[in-house]
């Protein structure tokens, strides 16, 4: 499939971090449905390409350490605060439902490849990320982001 | 029903570690500039961001939010208590 005109090579932005667990947490502000999984993939296809090739994708933070930024508290209170609910699979959920997490950007994001923008693509991706649960750190005295 | 201002992703980040979207996405393109207050992301999930820049690049002009502490309501609350009828 053609690439959209413009878009950015993803390659630069990926870093050397495959998450090491499968145990480890990933975290997606919610909740999520098909008709909004869609738009985020399509957005993503829109701005970015992988190595000159087609690239939809849709972002998560993974919980890489137990302190600091990139715990799953962290990540919670500071990076989801605006989240009433987030969907919060395994590493290893996603890698069963057979989704591939690029390291993108800055720690701890990363983006779920998804290898089209097709409904049942799309639905497979709902299903991992299975039901949005309460963000218990929502709506608490936020901190600041540092930056 | 709340009203957003600019559709995004709250979940992506780019290279800068803003939230990222496309300015297109915009209810009304002329409020989202550099410092302007706005609501971004989605009907169940608004945010209260502060636009940091408008980036033309090939694919369109990509707008950073930086997302404030606190939600919709918040600011609701605050606005009550600071404007009082006359």
């Amino acid at each position: 499939m053609a690439i959209p005109s413009g878009s950015e090579d993803l390659r630069p932005h990926i870093r050397d971090e495959e998450p090491r667990s499968d145990d480890f947490v990933v975290v997606r502000g919610g909740p999520d449905s098909l008709a909004k999984l869609a738009t985020h993939a399509r957005r993503t296809y829109r701005a970015f390409n992988l190595d000159g090739a087609a690239f939809w994708g849709v972002s998560v933070f993974c919980a890489l350490d137990q302190i600091g930024p990139a715990s799953l508290d962290s990540i919670l209170a500071v990076r989801m605060a605006t989240y009433g609910l987030v969907h919060t699979p395994t590493v290893g959920r996603m890698r069963e439902a057979g989704f591939e997490l690029l390291p993108t950007f800055g720690r701890p994001h990363y983006t779920v490849r998804l290898v089209s923008d097709d409904d049942e693509e799309l639905a497979r991706l709902l299903a991992a990320l299975g039901p949005a649960d309460l963000n218990t750190y929502h709506g608490r005295t936020p901190r600041p982001r540092r930056r | 029903m709340v009203m957003i201002d600019i559709a995004a992703d709250l979940n992506d980040e780019d290279e800068t570690g803003f939230v990222w979207t496309f300015l297109d996405e915009a209810r009304d393109p002329s409020v989202v500039v550099p410092g302007a207050i706005v609501v971004a992301g989605d009907a169940d999930a608004p945010a209260v961001a502060q636009v940091v820049d408008v980036i033309e690049k090939p694919s369109g002009k990509i707008v950073h939010l930086r997302l404030l502490p606190g939600g919709l309501e918040d600011y609701e609350a605050l606005v009550r208590r600071a404007i009082t009828p006359a």
